[in-house]
């Protein structure tokens, strides 16, 4: 009973990693109907930042968070609004070859400037850990978790309560009277996009501390993205953050009782039932 | 926005096969290939059995994802289900004959498109490419765990016989591949699965069995990609799943697809030849970062050429009037 409540533990501590990623994900996808494969690249260069204030100014990765954040949201702007807001309106195929496109690119580019070995970030609290009962808490994972939670948090506030986050979900509903109602759809493309990719250089920081880092690393972490998305349903803060966390329970119970090679594989089964039984996920709306 | 695409349309790629002369073309192209191992060059017959390879994976998911309009970012599975089939037969039952594996192959995989079909092919658009992938990844993972078929250490095939039965293999599929498309394309189910495209549910309460003809579609796509594995598996005598389920196997004929222009007959061989030129150029002259240039050759292509190569065939106005066309997807 004990291995079942810290693979539980471990379950969720990690799912709050996997709900930042997909928020971004979920973002851009449900607003502007983007599968953005450049999720995972973006995420690299998020840790990548962190490794880097790390290494040469010893700036611990939680206090790099916010400026991971800003450094993507500001790439990711430019990203939208001058590349791939030219296709923006394609069929789906279009968006998802030019993001594989700017991926392959991004990562090469990493390749280059940081090279293809491992790297880490080892702070002083790296391996640090408390007892909770018969459960062992590192307490990395833990601020990692409650800084997954914080971040959520902030995004449904945003959304929720600001002028651009309530023309956000403005557009998503109807993109031809946001217009009429004034709201720039160029632009406002371009903050959702944004939004993503901070909010995927802010999950590559997190990651940076339990992870090992390098060039390719985001690969894994953008199909964890498709689960969580379709767990929880498309554009939804709350599904995001409860289909990370339930996909984190289930990887971590997946790897303990049916095998360590066989846990994407549960996983992606898993995606495969939710999607025919329920295709708007556990979250969303039941008229898609 | 209905407007636009409408006109799009209109401009079309001449008809439901795409340019008739692109396709006679093609043929007469993949005549001249059949010259290829004569000339004794392992590079060029190597790189070329690579380009016939390609263009098979593309006109198989070009029958799904581009006639139908159901986009699989899955359909690597049944080129690896094919490969694997053909080195299983090798490693338990000793057996090289290749028409064998690859009927073998084309027999499993349109099976487990059949099986996989009922369900994944009820989802629309974006799910049902996610659950394609869903099963790539899973079937890959899968056959890495299970040692019969090979596991994560895969099978050496010993090439027993004479080299070159593979390449006329691969060169017997691509064209059987592209003819099979060119006469699907111009029959009563050609229609059915563009009518399915354009508006299903119209298609269906016009007497169309949606669900019948989008599996049957699924199975023949499936059948071209396993045929293809299945020689892939032989030529290249060793298989395991990162090589059989590898990315570029997955994403490289789609590409290539749109490249040359998604649901025209002769599209996705097109884009093969191109594609592959392209990254033989800049792996020859840039070989530490060819692939950063790709990804960015990718980028250039989806901005200029969204629609394909063979759109630019049927782009009336001149210069301007490509010009004009690039602005429809904007916001």
């Amino acid at each position: 009973m004990n291995l079942f409540f810290q693979i539980l533990v471990n379950g969720i501590l990690v799912g709050g990693i996997f709900a930042v990623v997909a928020l971004g994900f979920s973002l851009v996808w449900g607003i502007m109907n983007i599968i953005n494969l450049a999720h995972g690249s973006f995420l690299m260069l998020g840790a990548y930042i962190a490794y880097v204030l790390f290494a040469n100014y010893h700036l611990d990765p939680f206090l790099s968070l916010p400026i991971a954040f800003v450094v993507m949201f500001l790439f990711g702007y430019l990203i939208q609004r001058y590349i791939i807001n030219f296709v923006v309106r394609a069929p789906i195929l279009t968006t998802f070859l030019l993001t594989f496109g700017l991926s392959l690119l991004l990562i090469n580019a990493a390749l280059l400037v940081f090279h293809g070995d491992i790297k880490g970030i080892t702070t002083s609290y790296s391996g640090a850990n408390f007892s909770l009962g018969p459960v062992t808490v590192p307490w990395s994972k833990l601020w990692t978790l409650v800084a997954a939670l914080v971040i959520t948090a902030l995004m449904q506030l945003f959304l929720t309560g600001t002028k651009t986050g309530r023309a956000i979900r403005a557009t998503s509903m109807d993109i031809g009277a946001a217009q009429l109602s004034g709201v720039r759809v160029a632009h406002l493309y371009a903050i959702v996009f944004g939004l993503g990719s901070g909010l995927a250089g802010a999950a590559g920081v997190l990651v940076s501390l339990s992870y090992s880092l390098q060039p390719s690393m985001g690969d894994p972490f953008l199909i964890k993205a498709f689960v969580v998305c379709v767990l929880g349903g498309l554009g939804s803060v709350q599904g995001a953050l409860v289909g990370g966390i339930l996909y984190g329970i289930l990887e971590a119970f997946g790897s303990q009782y049916v095998g360590t090679g066989l846990q994407d594989a549960v996983a992606l089964v898993v995606l495969l039932i939710v999607l025919i039984v329920r295709p708007t996920g556990i979250m969303g709306k039941a008229t898609a | 926005m209905a407007k636009t695409s409408a006109v799009l349309r209109k401009v079309g790629m001449g008809g439901i096969t795409g340019n008739r002369y692109a396709f006679y073309i093609s043929c007469a192209i993949l005549a001249v290939l059949l010259v290829v191992p004569s000339l004794h060059n392992g590079y060029l017959e190597n790189l070329f059995r690579g380009v016939l390879m390609f263009a098979t994976l593309s006109l198989g998911w070009n029958i799904i994802g581009g006639y139908t309009g159901y986009v699989s970012f899955g359909n690597v599975v049944f080129f690896g289900v094919g490969a694997t089939v053909s080195s299983v037969l090798w490693q338990h039952y000793q057996q090289q004959n290749i028409v064998l594996a690859i009927v073998l192959a084309a027999i499993v995989a349109a099976l487990m498109a059949l099986i996989l079909g009922f369900p994944i092919l009820r989802l629309k658009g974006h799910y049902f490419g996610i659950a394609t992938l869903g099963i790539a990844l899973a079937t890959q993972e899968i056959i890495s765990n299970i040692d019969w078929l090979g596991g994560g250490s895969g099978f050496t095939i010993r090439q027993a016989g004479f080299f070159s039965e593979y390449y006329y293999a691969m060169w017997a599929i691509c064209v059987i591949s592209l003819v099979a498309t060119w006469f699907i394309a111009r029959s009563k189910f050609g229609y059915a699965l563009v009518a399915i495209r354009e508006n299903e549910e119209a298609a269906a309460i016009l007497g169309v069995d949606a669900t019948k003809y989008k599996v049957i579609a699924w199975m023949i796509s499936a059948m071209m990609a396993a045929a293809a594995g299945s020689v892939f598996a032989f030529a290249n005598g060793f298989i395991d799943p990162p090589t059989s389920f590898a990315v570029d196997n997955n994403v490289f004929p789609i590409v290539m697809a749109i490249l040359g222009g998604v649901g025209t007959v002769a599209g996705p061989l097109v884009g093969a030849f191109v594609l592959t030129a392209i990254n033989e150029t800049l792996w020859s002259k840039f070989p530490q970062i060819h692939t950063l240039f790709f990804g960015a050759v990718i980028v250039l292509v989806v901005l200029f050429l969204p629609r394909g190569i063979l759109w630019l065939l049927a782009v009336r106005g001149g210069f301007r009037g490509f010009i004009n066309s690039l602005k429809a997807y904007r916001v």
